[in-house]
């Protein structure tokens, strides 16, 4: 098993995926999140609760949150570059046992996606606290308080990556996977949150629990203002943990059960 | 060093109703160079995924010596195996491929620049793949698949584009290599390419075995052993 994971690690640092995801990771934080501090959600049209309330902090970095399909990008394009490029085939010929590989697979891109979401998180915490002090506004929240939402965040990132690995894994082809994964995030589950009656589930889907996580309850507000539903109401922060840690694990048993006995004509 | 042979006994194989092989048996005796010929189509890829465990058979079995591939304890250490000749990540270079599969395989880090002279690739090794010919791709497949020292070798169709010097170059190496004792399966879709190379041929066609025997009885039938191959095929589908 060792060895497979040093593999894996090997074969991930002889691409430029690290790299590119290390850019796509300051970029994604700081620019999202430092934008619409500069600028002060205060300020925009419909105004939004300011910086120096906890709702503004979560607005500006809840909006973060709507750039998870990146880390779930990289897991898809990681598993799925395997069989774009047919080493698949010569990764099973070294070891036979598939169920390890995927495993070991999993595990070296649940890092990457870690390591994605601190990175994130770091930028996304540097650019609202650099843009309260250029504003001189002091921050709504408590130091504590906000380390624990980019936690909440560096989380998400890893778990969303993992999903991202199993779509992967199911779909093979690297672009049908890519375009489920923005599929859904872009389009399936705006529209289960706007639907009433199936909005319930909203909570229970990937993008709710991470609203939980991040206390990001303002895209679902906005929904229940403008439309003539109720607002799906989100879970606390640990069970939004709780459902994306649930996601990370079903999509885990879905990535290594279903490579398992397909064969490789 | 002891020998393996690689024994296929009643293969079949079907992709939902397209019959892929049938009964496929032969034998690939060690310190020999088996020559697995047939028309493009005729089986010879489907069988020897399923001999490396990448494809499941509907019956039969497919063993090297006592043991199926993936009951070999570590079984790139005694099989070395090509079966897809693009299979590289293009931003990758030759060497992050061999790093790759060297650890994967629990093989030591030296045999990286070891299979790389072999093989003729250590003057490209640290460039990107992106820009390798067919005739170097070949021979990283060659050199991921010595990295474990193997005993055995199953090559399917590894000639494809390679230049003259290659061939002459992979001639040499596998008749040295099975002189050696060790047990090389070659597949081809021309009898003339292995003429001069193989020991033992065993000819598909239509996912059937119609002809298996040493080089010297099929020499037997007439003295163009492409000719022979065509009349084989040819009456079996009279027939």
């Amino acid at each position: 098993m060792n060895r497979l994971i040093r593999g894996e690690v090997i074969r991930l640092f002889a691409t430029r995926l690290p790299a590119w995801s290390a850019v796509a990771a300051v970029a994604a934080g700081a620019m999202m999140t430092g934008l619409l501090s500069l600028v002060g959600p205060e300020n925009s049209s419909p105004p939004m609760p300011g910086l120096d309330t906890p709702e503004g902090v979560g607005i500006v970095l809840g909006i973060n949150g709507m750039l998870l399909f990146i880390p779930a990008l990289i897991g898809t394009i990681a598993i799925t570059g395997e069989y774009r490029h047919r080493t698949i085939g010569a990764t099973f010929l070294v070891a036979p046992r598939r169920g390890r590989v995927l495993w070991a697979k999993l595990l070296v891109y649940g890092l990457l996606g870690l390591a994605y979401g601190m990175v994130t998180a770091a930028a996304a915490g540097l650019a609202l606290s650099g843009a309260a002090a250029i504003r001189s506004t002091p921050l709504g929240v408590s130091s504590p308080e906000l380390g624990g939402l980019l936690v909440g965040l560096a989380l998400a990132a890893a778990v969303y990556t993992v999903i991202g690995v199993a779509i992967g894994a199911l779909a093979r082809h690297q672009l049908v996977a890519i375009g489920v994964v923005l599929g859904f995030f872009y389009f399936l589950e705006p529209l289960l949150m706007i639907m009433p009656g199936v909005n319930a589930v909203y909570p229970y889907l990937p993008g709710g629990a991470t609203a939980a996580l991040l206390d990001f309850t303002f895209l679902s507000d906005a929904v229940a203002a403008e439309m003539p539903i109720a607002a799906p109401q989100i879970l606390s922060a640990l069970g939004g943990a709780a459902i994306l840690l649930a996601y990370a694990a079903l999509a885990s048993v879905v990535a290594v059960a279903f490579p398992l006995r397909r064969d490789l004509a | 060093m002891s020998g393996v042979d690689i024994e296929v006994m009643g293969l079949t194989k079907r992709f939902g109703d397209v019959s892929a092989i049938e009964g496929v048996t032969f034998r690939a005796p060690a310190g020999r160079i088996t020559g697995f010929i047939g028309a493009n189509g005729a089986g010879k890829s489907t069988t020897m995924r399923i001999l490396l465990g990448l494809v499941t058979p509907d019956e039969g079995s497919a063993r090297f010596g006592e043991r199926r591939y993936r009951d070999l304890a570590n079984p790139s250490d005694t099989v070395g195996a090509v079966i897809d000749l693009a299979a590289a990540h293009p931003s990758m270079t030759a060497r992050g491929h061999l790093r790759t599969y060297a650890a994967l395989g629990g093989h030591p880090p030296e045999r990286v620049t070891e299979v790389a002279t072999l093989t003729g690739l250590e003057a490209f090794i640290d460039r990107r793949i992106r820009g390798y010919s067919t005739g170097m791709r070949q021979r990283l497949a060659l050199a991921t698949a010595l990295l474990g020292d193997p005993r055995v070798l199953v090559l399917d169709e590894p000639s494809n584009g390679l230049d003259p010097a290659g061939i002459v170059w992979m001639r040499t190496f596998l008749r040295r290599f099975a002189d050696d004792g060790g047990t090389v399966l070659i597949s081809s879709h021309v009898l003339g390419e292995l003429q001069q190379l193989i020991d033992h041929v065993v000819l598909i066609d239509h996912g059937r075995v119609i002809w298996n025997g040493t080089r010297s009885r099929l020499a037997e039938l007439g003295d163009d052993l492409e000719a022979v191959y065509l009349h084989l095929t040819s009456t079996e589908v009279i027939a």
